[in-house]
């Protein structure tokens, strides 16, 4: 039998007044999992979170959270959820110490404190008031917040925003932890590199829409390989070979315009291995050197780029 | 697939655990205390008025047949509910509403009458520690005595608290900063100022003004607490004289109903426009 359902959201539709942010969208997280949510700035990600954080009832579409509805049974989902919004919420006169220990307070079976801050690698700042610390620091914190009732669920949305490399590594290694625990977490990430890190499953959404969703390995599928060059001064673009029919997409690159070709179609075709051998034969012919030569697969960034710049289906039809 | 369509900010109606409510009201203490302008504002001005009680006594004013300074310090004692939950609870809830501490504390396990009803607790409590002093004060330095039906008095008070605590809850939502609270308060303080007989009678206004000033918020918990101190009719048409216990409540029931009718009309005010989330767009 497949695991429970901890999370789901079907044909879910949210509005603010005449503007629908979010159209009928679709998705599950099952337990001790985690899911990320992507997508371009004011896709609807936020409204979403908070949709099925109990904030707001769905225009239409159905919520539920640990099988209940999460804005009428609010406070029964809530002890088992912990939740970290977008922005703030901190109050800024409460030192990082008085803060969790209002938090500890107030959430049942919470944990002590030197334990999650040392979790959130705030210990060190435990006396200092809220507003005084750093935009990352203020995000660990608000972490703290979340976690400190050990939730079974988890909703971050944007956890890594403004934390430094090494901050955002710490978090990633807290959440993977939690997640081995059997937590299950849904977040939001700006970051394609968490989700690849991070994320059992993921969704990209774009104006309201989730135009991509499975595994990390299920989204980057037929979206091809790359092979990219910079584009040797003796060649003319016209003169570029078309390795299986593969079209070069030229851009402008640091050190000269630069060719990229996306190697589309059945697994079974021509593959990255012939269509590099084509283009080396091209070179050597001509006696060109392939500055910047480079061949990868698709990256999420590949993915969610091609997503962004596609308009609405409706949009078009305008 | 089904169809919801409730109001988004429709509280809840969730109960409430006192372990809770007073953690929440310890930390608007904190907070205060913390915050120098905010305290000055709920505490400068009620102390302002303490003083002006002990200044002021002797100088053989009378006000309504009885001492002036008894009369203005019966007064008070209805009057602090504005600095100490009105103006404060303003300031509190559009505060935490832009820096988006009311959401956050929403997020948790608190129903919503818990996240708010630790401020309205809070500011209760120090409404009554104001108003403690004031009785104090009358008690030994004006000579007043003790209040003559302190459960009545009570009872003024705190039906009071609710009153201003849902306006407070009310007028936040119309507040875009904290900044404006100290301007949107002022029409409410103005009619409580004079509109109330806390400190200047109404016997001699006009009918008309007289039954405005009636059913002004301020005005019942002013009778009252008045009323109910002195132990004497000191309601806005009272003749002054001397009650006895069941006689202070029947005088005090047209005041102690025009409060309840205020907590209905403030618990719809607050239900139409408190916010919890600050106004995009
Ligand atoms: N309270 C609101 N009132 C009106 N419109 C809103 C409100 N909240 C969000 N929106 C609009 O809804 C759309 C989706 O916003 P949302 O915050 O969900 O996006 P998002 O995907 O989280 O974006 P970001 O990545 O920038 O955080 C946006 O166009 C936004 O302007
Ligand atoms: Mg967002």
């Amino acid at each position: 039998m497949a695991k429970d359902k901890i999370v789901e959201v079907a044909g879910l539709h949210q509005r603010y007044g005449d503007f629908e942010a979010v159209r009928g969208i679709s998705f599950e997280v099952r337990e001790g999992e985690l899911f990320a949510l992507l997508g371009t700035n004011g896709a609807g990600k936020t409204t979403t979170m908070e949709t099925v954080e109990g904030f707001r009832p769905a225009s239409a579409g159905t919520v539920r959270v640990l099988g209940r509805d999460p804005h009428r049974e609010r406070r029964a989902v809530r002890s088992h959820v912990g939740i970290m919004l977008q922005e703030g919420g901190l109050f800024p006169d409460l030192t990082v110490a008085e803060t969790v220990d209002l938090w500890r307070d107030i959430v049942p079976g919470a944990r002590p404190r030197d334990e999650v801050l040392e979790q959130v690698v705030l210990a060190d700042r435990a006396d200092v008031r809220a507003r005084q610390l750093s935009g990352g620091q203020k995000r660990r914190l608000d972490l703290a917040l979340a976690i400190v009732a050990r939730p079974r669920v988890l909703f971050l949305d944007e956890p890594t925003t403004g934390m430094d490399p090494e901050a955002r590594r710490t978090t990633w290694h807290t959440v993977r932890g939690l997640v081995a625990d059997g937590t299950t977490v849904l977040l939001t990430t700006h970051y394609l590199e968490e989700a690849e890190q991070l994320a059992d499953r993921l969704a990209i959404m774009h104006q309201g829409t989730v135009r991509v969703a499975g595994t990390v390995a299920e989204v980057l599928a037929g979206h091809g390989d790359r092979i990219s060059f910079r584009i040797p001064p003796q060649a003319a673009v016209a003169e570029l070979p078309r390795p299986h029919g593969a079209e070069p997409q030229v851009s402008a690159g640091g050190g000269g315009p630069v060719a990229t070709y996306t190697l589309t179609g059945p697994p079974t075709g021509p593959g990255v291995q012939r269509a590099l051998r084509e283009l080396l034969d091209w070179a050597d012919d001509r006696r060109l050197e392939l500055a910047g030569l480079e061949a990868r697969s698709a990256s999420l960034e590949d993915v969610f780029l091609r997503v962004a710049g596609h308009p609405a289906v409706e949009e078009a039809h305008r | 697939m089904t169809l919801t369509r409730t109001r988004p900010d429709a509280p809840a109606a969730r109960p409430v655990d006192p372990r809770r409510l007073l953690r929440l009201a310890r930390l608007d203490m904190t907070l205060l205390w913390r915050n120098r302008t905010a305290l000055f504002g709920v505490v400068g001005l009620p102390a302002f008025f303490a003083v002006m009680l002990l200044v002021s006594d002797g100088n053989g004013h009378q006000s309504a047949g009885v001492p002036a300074v008894l009369y203005t310090g019966t007064g008070d004692l209805a009057f602090f509910l504005l600095p100490a939950v009105f103006m404060n609870l303003v300031s509190v809830f559009t505060a935490r509403r832009e820096e988006l501490t009311l959401k956050r504390l929403r997020s948790g396990p608190l129903s919503d009458a818990e996240a708010l009803g630790g401020s309205v607790l809070g500011a209760t409590a120090l409404y009554l520690a104001q108003s403690a002093v004031i009785v104090v004060i009358i008690a030994t330095a004006l000579d007043g005595g003790l209040p003559a039906d302190p459960v009545l008095m009570l009872l003024g008070m705190l039906l009071g608290a609710v009153v201003f605590a849902l306006l407070a809850m009310a007028l936040s939502g119309v507040t875009p900063t904290v900044e404006m609270a100290q301007l949107t308060v002022i029409p409410v303080l103005l009619v409580s100022m004079l509109g109330s007989g806390f400190m200047f009678p109404l016997e001699e206004a006009p009918v008309g003004v007289r039954a405005v000033a009636q059913v002004m918020p301020l005005t019942p918990a002013v009778e009252i607490a008045r009323t109910a101190y002195l132990g004497r009719d000191f309601t806005v048409d009272g003749d002054h004289g001397a009650l006895g216990l069941v006689e202070t409540w029947t005088a005090c029931v047209p005041a102690l109903l025009t409060l309840a009718a205020w907590i209905v009309v403030g618990a719809w005010l607050a239900r139409r426009y408190f916010r919890w989330e600050p106004r995009r767009g």
